[in-house]
């Protein structure tokens, strides 16, 4: 899948120290983003948000004049974009904070670039997804959007927990999803006792975007543990 | 307090039993002074003697020299008194003049149960008269009125048994009003002394009788709850300290990463230059992995980890785990097997679920950091008589039994008072135990069944 549409987002970087604003400014650079602008304070900050418009912010949460938990309140009461916090502080209570205010990831420092940048990346893949709904499989295609599957030229419609499933697969397309989160994802809250019912649905779903249900290649077992999503470009 | 009932019927028991003991002593005592002493009868025997010893003849009577001497030895006046005339027809030469030689039928009543003039008396009967033997005045006392309204005796040994159980009554009350105040006293002290050992604070009235003892309770009880405040305080200090330091550390940390990695996978650098920076980005790695195990173990040593526990899947946690490492690429070298029985899908504890990944995870890293060749892993989650038990265990390098022995039952150097030139092991397998401990569980290091090593870690259901 073409993800380079999202390396044209505008970011705005915030951070009181300037040599973490260059470090993090040249490894976005070097993934892509160019349409960076950096901050080094609230006020700053509010200020560039007014004037650049951000697609996504990145924030620490000590600043000079105020908290970063603050400023995402104020960012957020402005425009709706996703919201990145890159700190020192480690605390499951920031963290937990962070994500009760909205924020969609929290890294922690020290950080090694790839994991801010697949961050990053995933985060616009799932914020801006409506770009781009149609997700190409080997032998057939899903389109979310209307809830079916498009194989060989034809239109099969999902149920309602087979798109649940499937979605839950395709947000960690390439990665094992565990049949407890599978369950989960279909069931909610409360997914026990039915590991019976999830493999059925993984039959249907493989008789649907599968050429040989019986011998898959988009949707894989990983006996004992899970399936796994495999989706072109991933 | 369980120990004052315990007390208070000891004490009861113990009164009782006395009181019983000394009736019963009373008793025995009684009978032996009254076997020595009754039946007294030697003086109404000397009487009856002497009446058979007095000889009739033509001037009048005459008493042996037997029985004259016995008389004399006693120091014993005697005195004959005719039947007939109630005068005194015959009487021993001591007798004392105060002795009327006449009686009428009344003197003879009184002095039959009593004394004449002072001397206690005895008869004894001859054939036509009345034998009256005189004692010394102190030698007898006599108990001149010896009759009791039937019923009375009739009642005797209920009556017996009435007053010694109003006597028991009395004494136990007498016992409980005296001691009552006492044991109300010493409460307050066991109260004290019960509650120095949980770290309450005490604080006792210090006024009463033993309002000096109060004083060092609470005393003591300060001492305790200033020692706890100080090493409290030390402790948060030392986690603080260690905190502050791993929260400093990450920006310049984040620095050397972010640019090394820029580095590594720089094209315009040398394969060598390259190779560099990936050393520097692992070592800067280990580093931060070790910041963080050290800000988790200090705060899992002194309690500043709330654990916040909630009713988890285990099987679910453990199988994320292992997902998440099979996804992150472990390399071709170890190879993860999922043991768990597929008829077990859920097995639900009370606990904290980042904290167990943690230890889980802990615990299938130390596998892959020991086993440098390769290994392969095994992971499984049992659960039978009330317990959980993850297992993750290895057929790898394995370990030695002393290693094994020393692994469960030394302590870590981080949390050691003692001997710390020893470096034991490394902080992943002292915070699983951590996070186990915290849970109430317990963590089994041993032999693995694979060759390797294994680590049962066991919860509570």
């Amino acid at each position: 899948m073409d993800f380079n549409y999202l390396k044209q987002k505008r970011i705005l970087l915030v951070d009181d120290e300037q040599e973490i604003l260059d470090m993090v400014l040249s490894i976005l650079n070097e993934d892509g983003f160019h349409n960076i602008q950096t901050a080094k304070s609230m006020k700053e900050a509010i200020l560039a948000a007014n004037k650049f418009v951000p697609e996504l912010a990145i924030l620490d949460i000590m600043l000079p004049d105020g908290d970063g938990f603050a400023l995402m309140e104020q960012l957020k009461s402005q425009a709706d974009y996703p919201i990145l916090f890159l700190t020192a502080r480690g605390e499951d209570e920031d963290k937990f904070r962070g994500f009760d205010l909205g924020a969609d990831d929290y890294i922690v420092k020290p950080f090694l670039p790839k994991e801010l940048t697949y961050r990053i990346n995933a985060i616009l893949r799932r914020s801006y997804k409506d770009e781009n709904p149609i997700v190409k499989l080997y032998n057939s295609e899903i389109d979310f959007d209307r809830a079916e599957v498009i194989k060989d030229g034809e239109h099969i419609a999902l149920t309602a927990k087979e798109y649940d499933i499937l979605i839950a697969l395709y947000h960690n397309a390439g990665h094992i999803v565990t049949i407890d989160a599978l369950c989960e994802a279909a069931w909610g809250d409360n997914p026990f006792g039915y590991q019976n019912s999830l493999m059925a649905h993984i039959c249907r779903i493989r008789e649907k975007i599968e050429k040989s249900p019986s011998q898959p290649v988009s949707l894989i077992t990983i006996k004992g543990l899970g399936y796994k999503l495999i989706v072109e470009g991933k | 307090m369980k120990s004052v009932p315990k007390l208070i019927r000891r004490f009861v028991g113990i009164l009782l039993l006395s009181s019983i003991l000394i009736v019963v002593f009373n008793f025995i005592a009684l009978a032996i002074i009254t076997a020595y002493q009754s039946p007294n009868g030697s003086p109404w025997i000397t009487a009856d003697e002497t009446a058979e010893a007095l000889q009739s003849i033509e001037q009048g009577y005459v008493l042996s020299d037997e029985m004259t001497t016995e008389l004399h030895k006693e120091n014993t006046w005697a005195i004959y008194i005719d039947n007939a005339t109630g005068k005194s027809v015959w009487h021993s030469d001591n007798l004392p003049e105060s002795i009327p030689l006449e009686f009428t039928a009344s003197d003879i009543a009184n002095l039959t149960r009593g004394y004449i003039d002072g001397y206690p008396t005895f008869t004894g009967e001859a054939e036509d008269g009345l034998i009256i033997l005189g004692y010394p005045k102190d030698s007898y006392w006599k108990h001149m009125w010896p009759s009791w309204d039937y019923r009375f005796i009739e009642n005797l040994p209920q009556t017996i048994l009435a007053v010694l159980a109003a006597n028991v009554l009395l004494i136990f009350i007498i016992y409980m009003v005296v001691n009552t105040k006492l044991l109300k006293s010493i409460k307050p002290i066991a109260d004290g002394i019960q509650a120095l050992p949980t770290e309450q604070p005490v604080c006792l009235k210090e006024k009463g009788v033993l309002s000096e003892l109060y004083i060092k309770i609470n005393r003591t009880s300060e001492i305790l709850q200033s020692q706890n405040y100080q090493l409290r305080k030390k402790e948060t200090a030392r986690a603080n300290w260690i905190a502050g330091v791993s929260h400093d550390i990450r920006t310049p940390l984040s620095m050397v990463m972010g640019y090394a990695g820029q580095l590594e996978s720089d094209t315009h650098l040398s394969d060598e230059e390259r190779k560099k920076a990936t050393v520097i980005l692992r070592q800067s790695e280990r580093m931060k992995n070790l910041i963080n195990d050290l800000n988790l173990a200090s705060k899992l040593e002194y309690n500043m980890q709330p654990i916040k526990p909630k009713q988890e899947n285990m099987v679910a946690i453990a199988r994320q785990v292992v997902v998440d490492f099979i996804d992150i690429g472990i390399g071709d070298k170890y190879h993860i097997k999922w043991l768990t029985d597929n008829s077990l899908n859920t097995c639900i504890v009370n606990a904290n679920k980042d904290l167990i990944k943690r230890a889980i995870g802990n615990l299938i890293q130390n596998s892959i950091n020991h086993n440098k060749n390769g290994c392969k892993i095994f992971v499984s989650v049992t659960a039978d008589n009330n317990r959980c038990c993850i297992s993750v265990a290895d057929d790898g390098i394995g370990a030695t039994d002393e290693q094994i022995e020393k692994l469960n039952n030394s302590p870590h150097y981080m949390v050691c008072d003692e001997n710390t030139s020893e470096q034991r092991h490394g902080l992943g397998l002292l915070i699983v135990k951590q996070i186990i401990s915290s849970h109430n569980g317990e963590t089994i290091i041993e032999q693995s069944q694979y060759g390797g090593f294994e680590v049962k870690l066991i919860l509570p259901l």
